[in-house]
């Protein structure tokens, strides 16, 4: 039977809703992660199903719970942006001495799959609620918390893995080496575009509008490779433990002008997985409860084929307004952001929406904040867990931070105490995200 | 008379990401035999900088992949190569005015041959 995705009602996609009927009924406690790798090697081993069932079983260790108290799982079903195989191309030959089958052939491979993962893990035997979040791990977290909050499961997993193929990301491979475009790419994608180009279009819009510039964004590059340095799970740890400087973000290859290669993310192999659970249950948990007090979705409402700053703008405005108002909370409770990052030339918007460490300020402020100190020892943490940009592509380091950062363990520790954070992915009017805290109240 | 050899690093040498062909060890031949060497890559300088000197070789020079044509200002040579994986490696090449091989190629250190043409 198909994996049911989360009813639109359950999504949290307009003003005027008020508190959320969930807020602080949801808390957050065992993260497991993978180690990285920068493409798979086609072994069983390490596919991105291994990964996300080593993810899995650390979470559960890491949460102190046996594998029977999980009753349900979220999942993001797509496992990469970029290239995958054919949905029907067979497993490679020794797949099946390691895993079994699902009905699927490419499950595990370069799609999750939650019969996949309960095939392969006999000790997850009282799974009853099953859902997918697709597109996003961000949706897959909103998914989980609204079915906890509903009392659909008690002990949650949440779950995204990603697949990074051999050879090039984008380049001549899936869509972009065919001889026509089709769906919605026919409107975009037929004027060879790389992935980044609608960023720096807006982007550009954006330092126009506000007399700024692409060299400014360098400290906060800088700052992202910093924190992202200092988490042993993150790809540049394990792999590349290269501190980038400014005078290398400035000698960065134009992708789309003002984009350049750095202001791009790095494709990995990946798995996290997180335990949600209710308050009562994780007074068992070992690691201490994580409360979601809120969250918030966007969509695009799109008047061309590529967004505009203004519809940049007034959809992360309306993403701050929404978790606030459903958190009961205000931009001057956030102790640290963690929104999304790749690519790094959006990020300002996200951060700008959430008013973050405004003085005031509406928009056109973050560029100028990343000239001061946004370092996790200073007064305005932005993005202390380095994102995408430090750790490597997978559109979840920056929640797993939240939960981190307010559990007290994060490898980039904020040192002004972690008490409320936020997290949100993907780019500015295609978002969900979460508002995090150390208390229900 | 000076011969330039520029390495791209991922998919090109043997410690690039994915690894390459092109072994150190190549590379420490041709500056042995008085090449000028070094790598223009896509990783940061900062990074190129530090793999080799991990690898205890003394480049002359690390840039941007984009920067071919600042190295071929900056270095007077007879002939200038650039080595590397990638379509955009061969198109930056030939803008700059580099000769090109593919890293396959590379693997059996063509360069040498150069000597010999010019009466090394």
């Amino acid at each position: 039977m198909a994996i049911p995705i989360a009813p639109y009602a359950w999504h949290r996609n307009r003003e005027g809703l008020g508190i959320w009927e969930g807020r602080g009924r949801v808390v957050a406690t065992g993260v497991g992660t993978s180690p990285t790798a920068r493409r798979w090697d086609e072994k069983p081993e390490s596919s991105m199903g291994a990964l996300t069932i080593l993810a899995i079983r650390r979470a559960i260790e890491d949460a102190g719970i046996t594998p029977d108290e999980i009753d349900g799982i979220v999942l993001t079903p797509e496992s990469t942006t970029g290239v995958s195989n054919d949905p029907n191309a067979p497993a490679p030959a020794g797949w099946d001495s390691v895993f079994k089958m699902a009905d699927f052939p490419q499950a595990g491979i370069t799609r999750g799959d939650i019969d996949w993962i309960l095939l392969n893990m006999p000790e997850l035997k009282n799974v009853e609620f099953k859902m997918n979040g697709p597109v996003c791990m961000s949706v897959a977290f909103t998914t989980a918390a609204e079915a906890v909050s509903r009392g659909l499961a008690k002990t949650c997993l949440v779950v995204r893995g990603w697949h990074n193929l051999a050879g090039r990301y984008y380049v001549g491979q899936g869509a972009a080496a065919l001889d026509t475009a089709a769906g919605p790419g026919k409107y975009g994608s037929i004027f060879g575009m790389p992935a980044c180009a609608t960023t720096a279009m807006v982007f550009e819009e954006y330092c126009n509008k506000y007399g700024k510039s692409h060299e400014m964004m360098a400290p906060f590059i800088v700052e992202e490779r910093r924190n992202g340095l200092m988490n042993p799970d993150g790809y540049y740890t394990q792999h590349r433990p290269e501190m980038i400087t400014v005078d290398d973000y400035l000698s960065g290859r134009w992708i789309a002008k003002p984009a350049n290669i750095y202001d791009n993310d790095l494709p990995i192999q990946a798995a996290l997985a997180v335990i949600f659970t209710t308050p009562q249950l994780a007074a068992h948990h070992k690691q201490k409860p994580v409360y979601i007090l809120n969250h918030a979705q966007t969509r695009p409402e799109l008047q061309g084929a590529v967004p505009t700053l203004n519809e940049w703008e007034r959809a992360s405005d309306r993403m701050g307004r929404m978790l606030y108002e459903g958190a009961g909370i205000g931009p001057e409770d956030v102790s640290f952001e963690n929104m999304y990052d790749g690519f790094t030339l959006f990020h300002q918007f996200h951060l700008e929406g959430l008013r973050f460490a405004s003085r005031g300020e509406k928009r056109g402020y973050a560029l100028d904040l990343y000239q001061t100190d946004i370092s996790i020892e200073g007064p305005n943490p932005v993005s202390p867990s380095g994102g995408n940009n430090g750790n490597g592509r997978t559109r979840w380091w920056n929640h797993r931070d939240c939960i981190l950062q307010i559990q007290g363990r994060s490898p980039s520790q904020i040192t002004r105490p972690a008490e409320i954070g936020i997290s949100g992915a993907h780019v500015p009017n295609f978002c969900d995200a979460l508002v995090w805290a150390a208390s229900a109240d | 008379m000076a011969f330039l050899i520029s390495f791209d690093i991922d998919g090109t040498m043997e410690f690039g990401d994915p690894p390459g062909g092109v072994t150190v060890e190549m590379v420490r031949r041709a500056q042995e035999l008085g090449f000028l060497i070094g790598s223009c890559s896509d990783r940061f300088p900062s990074a190129q900088r530090a793999l080799w000197e991990a690898r205890e070789v003394k480049v002359d020079f690390v840039a941007a992949k984009h920067m071919l044509p600042d190295i071929r200002s900056r270095f007077e040579a007879t002939r200038y190569l650039h080595i590397g994986d990638r379509d955009l490696d061969q198109q930056l090449a030939e803008q700059a005015g580099f000769e090109f091989f593919w890293d396959h190629e590379g693997v059996s250190e063509p360069w040498l041959a150069w000597l010999e043409d010019h009466g090394e």
